[in-house]
């Protein structure tokens, strides 16, 4: 029972490290601009078939493949706020439906460009430590959470210690304030959407080997990561990486010991009961509904 | 007295051209004209919803309710179709008001979020509970709607034309009674909610209960279309109501514009013959998402107020030019 | 309907490779020969299946497929119906796996274009589409024999009776490793998995191997798989049964039984690009994985009760038309119900729907793909519409998948057809319980 309850605690750390890479660059994207980002877990699936491309096609190494699947998204990102999140700035439905539109695009054009069937990523490493007979941790899990840890912890010394931190923070909290400081909207928008953009594309570098690479893998981590920045609050990225991790523990468990069915019921709800409890979401002001 | 006449004109010239519609389509353009009538009044019950400047995303779920409650009250208890249709919107109502309690705590992005998540929750029931909800597989034959000869017409609803002309006689009633609400003092109150949320409070309106009401009202309307569809294709499941219809019902409206009455159903209409007929019939299948999604993005950014603004556009150019024919007239 | 990835299936294509491959079959359809047919000598086949969206890799390759099979058919000499030569033509219409766009689609397919038999993928769409075939008579095809019910006596699974055939492996595994006891299942909660979890409860009672534990069910959206590998391997089971998992899921619990240390047996329904999987682990690791899904290049194959023709020509043109990563079993599949459909049309000299299907079950038997069948199913399906034969069990060895020998499934049904009854019953998947 204890190598059970450890197994799925290191199961757990594995799902909260992707979950809060997707949900932390949501939370950045509508935090600044105020938008509803549908296509964010297509984002995530251009930085798996990222991987399927230089890694796995072209035979490049894993890291380059990583580097160029992160900066690759990050640039969809930023021609998305040129293309239709700049026009519609003061439009927020018309910038969901919009991303929707791209979403739908995305989708098209990687079936075409690759097929609809799965993709084949390689194994990077098949390296186990080895705990005890039950409880084992596959060396590229323990890449993956480490890997997030770095990222968010770079992200967050950028918002602290940067110029660019301070003025996307600024523009987080009182985009009106913000300009008035003399903060460029856009300049910020730009920063966001990249930053945003590519840790959705860096999560889908990361577990590419691990998971089903198909061209409608973005659906499934979209919807949790909605629920983590509800439950988190929208606009907090504190917020949003604790309720990553609690999710992923919470998921984690009751699809161990109960099923995953159970698990989603059980997520859902929980939503539930914390907006109830607090509409405005755990770490959220009530300022930005 | 003179423009009444022309409305009144108007209305039945248009209800001419909708009953000789389908016999100007082919047999496969009938069918998705039965589905249009029916999405055309799930788009309008969701622009009353957002009349009070919520946007949910449980909209389609909630018209679910109204399918499975009609199906299974037809199927296993042997109620009358077009009764249990009826009482299909009535269960989609009572859902929605139970659903309001928790979720109109919550505003704006909170509200979509929460819609959502409640809608999921209904759904993963319905997968969850084989008895009576038939699982992910949902129900099959369901009973339908009773064939009867009117003397003039025989009508036989398996054929999409006579199923069409019930549903464009349900849906045009509930249209005309949606326009009365929204006309109402109710409707106007529904409005002041959106616009001015903080001053309706402090003039003693409940915005909550009006946000209930047009919430539960919006409800009943999606139940009633979710019923209509149900007894036409025979079967419904889960994945029938899931996000991805909900994605098109919110495009249908925000492409379409909800400032006014027939925004919406005019996005729902374009939208549809625009990927149902011609990007199928132009032989586009495996490229038909992409073109859509352009069609969608391309429309909200050169028409941010919507396809009913083209309209709009079209009609004050059209009295502008009146005037101007008048004006030249009279310096005659 | 279950795909599998053949020789080259680790062959990568380039980014553009697929662009590359359509520009191919293009320029080799304009140079195939072609016989001449009189303009009003053409039969036309509706193809009504999902080609865009999540499901797309059930129709699409399928599709492909039948363009293959109708190409080589029309060379040589097209379908002879009542002593007169007719090209074949076939007709798609895109349903999205939405039974209101299968309604519409079967509707155009029949009253439209003309067609004189549809072929669809079957499942959330059949009941759609149920209504115009009981209206019109004419005649359909599914692959998933859940669909059959006594309404419709024009719908028929002449390729594929999942999940029936599971009981086959099941049973090969009991008679050469008796000393495996125990098993462990999990499989998604939808419309696929329910009735396999059924079929393979019945089969592992008819074995005699003990379930440790209830059928471990996921929601089809799950992406990572470590917490149920961590589950169903926790109390050491001796066989895991992935039942009627697709690619996207088989793949990485593998992946996860092999990190997380799982020595034992796995049995599986599909093991679809299962080179991919041995990459994923190791060749030691999938040694004596079973599954119910053989390679087409197999020698089996070329038995002559198979009556599939020329199936590592029909593989190879397909890899060089579509790119080799792009074939599945749909592939062929669809493609072995029109050579059904030709056979019946060319006894009955007529295309129609009611004497092609009258000739197709005469004497009630068929050739199945996989050897002949007999028109079976009145005590699941209520009807005898499901084409049921021989099935292969296929173990992989050495990293390739290899035929191990055929079994027969009405010879289970006979001595266990009770169990299966009763576990259907248990999952309300008998056809008077589908509401």
């Amino acid at each position: 029972m204890v190598e059970l309850l450890a197994q799925t605690g290191l199961n757990a750390l594995y799902a909260a490290s992707y979950t809060a890479l997707v949900a932390v660059g949501l939370v950045l994207i509508f935090g600044v601009m105020g938008v509803i980002n549908f296509a964010h877990g297509e984002l995530f699936m251009l930085g798996a078939y990222a991987i399927v491309a230089v890694y796995a096609d072209w035979n490049l190494p894993y890291l380059v493949a990583v580097a160029v699947g992160m900066t690759f998204v990050g640039i969809v990102g930023l021609g998305m706020e040129r293309a239709f999140f700049r026009p519609l700035r003061d439009n927020p439905l018309g910038g969901l439906v919009a991303s929707i539109g791209f979403l739908m695009i995305l989708q098209a054009l990687v079936s075409m460009g690759f097929g609809v069937r799965m993709e084949h990523v390689p194994p990077v490493t098949q390296d186990v430590i080895v705990i005890s007979e039950k409880v084992r941790l596959p060396v590229f899990r323990l890449a993956v959470i480490l890997a997030a840890v770095v990222l968010l912890a770079s992200l967050w010394a950028f918002l602290k210690r940067t110029r660019f931190g301070w003025a996307l923070r600024a523009s987080a909290q009182d985009p009106e304030a913000a300009a008035l400081q003399g903060i460029s909207i856009n300049q910020t928008a730009r920063i966001a959407m990249f930053i945003g953009a590519a840790l959705a594309g860096v999560a889908g570098a990361l577990t590419a080997p691990l998971i089903s690479v198909n061209p409608h893998m973005g659906h499934s981590v979209i919807v949790t990561a909605f629920i983590v920045i509800i439950v988190g609050g929208i606009g907090s990225l504190e917020g949003a990486v604790i309720v990553a991790v609690a999710y992923a523990f919470v998921h984690t468990f009751v699809t161990t010991f109960f099923d995953g069915v159970i698990a989603d019921i059980v997520g859902l709800l929980l939503l539930l009961v914390v907006l109830i409890v607090k509409p405005t979401g755990l770490f959220g002001s009530t300022d930005r509904a | 007295m003179h423009s009444s006449v022309t409305s009144l004109a108007a209305i039945l010239g248009l209800g001419a051209v909708l009953l000789a519609l389908p016999h100007a389509l082919s047999f496969s353009q009938q069918e998705i004209l039965v589905f249009l009538t029916i999405n055309v009044l799930v788009v309008a019950s969701y622009r009353l919803l957002t009349l009070t400047g919520e946007w949910s995303l449980g909209h389609v779920v909630i018209m679910g309710v109204g399918a499975y409650a009609s199906a299974l009250l037809s199927k296993r208890l042997g109620v009358y179709v077009p009764v249990s249709m009826l009482l299909g919107a009535v269960t989609a109502a009572m859902v929605a008001l139970a659903l309001s309690f928790p979720l109109f705590r919550m505003k704006g992005f909170y509200f979509l979020i929460g819609s959502f998540a409640a809608g999921e929750i209904i759904r993963l029931l319905w997968k969850r509970f084989r008895d009576p909800f038939g699982g992910p597989k949902g129900i099959k034959k369901i009973d339908p709607m009773p064939d009867f000869d009117i003397g003039i017409y025989a009508f036989d609803f398996f054929e999409p034309v006579s199923y069409y002309y019930l549903a464009l006689a349900v849906v045009g009633v509930s249209l005309w009674i949606m326009w009365r609400i929204e006309r109402s003092p109710v409707g106007l109150t529904f409005h002041a909610v959106h616009w001015q949320d903080r001053l309706a409070e402090a003039s003693g309106v409940n915005v909550r209960a009006y946000r209930t009401l047009a919430f539960v009202l919006a409800s009943g309307f999606a139940g009633l279309s979710g019923a209509l569809l149900a007894h036409y294709i025979g079967t419904i499941n889960p994945n029938s109501f899931d996000v991805e219809q909900m994605v098109f019902v919110l495009t249908w409206t925000i492409v379409g514009g909800t400032a006014t009455f027939y925004g919406p159903i005019l996005g729902c209409v374009v939208l549809t013959i625009l990927n149902e007929i011609v990007l199928r019939e132009a032989g586009f299948e495996q490229m038909r998402p992409l073109i859509y999604g352009l069609i969608l993005i391309l429309s909200v950014l050169f028409m941010p107020k919507g396809l009913e603004s083209l309209v709009r556009g079209a009609l004050s150019w059209q009295n502008a030019r009146k005037k101007k024919v008048g004006e030249t007239q009279a310096t005659e | 309907m279950f795909a599998k990835m053949f020789k080259d299936g680790l062959t990568r294509r380039r980014l553009l490779g697929s662009g590359v491959a359509m520009a191919g079959s293009a320029a080799a359809a304009a140079v195939l020969p072609r016989t001449a047919f009189a303009a009003d000598k053409v039969v036309k086949i509706g193809f009504l299946a999902p080609l865009t969206g999540p499901v797309a890799a059930w129709g699409k390759p399928g599709l492909d497929g039948c363009l293959i099979w109708g190409d080589w058919i029309n060379a040589a000499g097209g379908i002879n119906i009542g002593g007169e030569a007719h090209a074949v033509e076939f007709v798609a219409y895109d349903n999205e796996y939405d039974p209101t766009k299968a309604r519409t689609g079967a509707t155009k397919l029949i009253r439209e274009d003309g067609v004189k038999f549809i072929m669809m993928l079957g499942g959330d769409t059949w009941p759609g589409a149920q209504p115009v075939a009981d209206r019109t008579g004419m005649l359909f095809s599914t692959l998933l024999p859940s669909d059959l019910s006594p309404d419709t006596t024009t719908l028929i699974a002449p390729c594929e009776v999942h999940p029936i055939y599971n009981v086959t492996g099941v049973e090969w595994l009991a008679d050469n490793m008796p000393e495996l006891k125990t098993a462990v299942m999990c499989a998604q909660d939808d419309a696929l998995g329910l009735p396999s979890v059924a079929t393979y409860l019945a089969a592992f009672e008819a074995a005699g191997i003990e379930m440790q534990d209830d059928p471990l069910l996921f929601d089809p959206a799950t992406t990572d798989f470590a917490p149920v590998v961590t589950r169903l391997i926790s109390g050491n089971p001796d066989i895991v049964c992935l039942d009627t998992c697709y690619a996207d899921y088989v793949h990485p619990i593998c992946e996860q039984l092999f990190q997380q240390g799982y020595g034992g047996q796995v049995i599986s329904c599909t093991a679809d690009f299962y080179q991919q999987i041995v990459a994923k682990t190791s060749e030691e690791f999938m040694e004596g994985f079973v599954f119910q899904f053989p390679d087409f290049d197999d020698p089996a194959l070329n038995d002559e009760n198979i009556n599939f023709r020329m199936p590592n020509e029909f593989y190879a043109e397909y890899a060089s038309r579509y790119g080799a990563d792009q074939w599945g079993a749909v592939s062929w599949e669809y493609a072995s119900i029109m050579d059904l459909w030709k056979a019946g049309a060319e006894r009955a000299g007529s295309a129609e729907p009611d004497a092609v299907l009258a000739a197709m079950k005469e004497g009630g038997t068929g050739l199945h793909a996989f050897g002949e069948a007999d028109w079976w199913g009145k005590d699941l399906f209520g009807i005898d519409n499901a084409l049921v034969g021989n099935w292969p069990i296929v173990v992989i060895e050495g990293g390739k998948a290899t035929i191990k020998e055929f079994r027969s499934i009405p010879e289970w049904y006979a001595k266990h057809g009770e169990l299966l009854k009763k576990h259907m019953a248990a999952y309300g998947q008998m056809w008077d319980q589908r509401s």
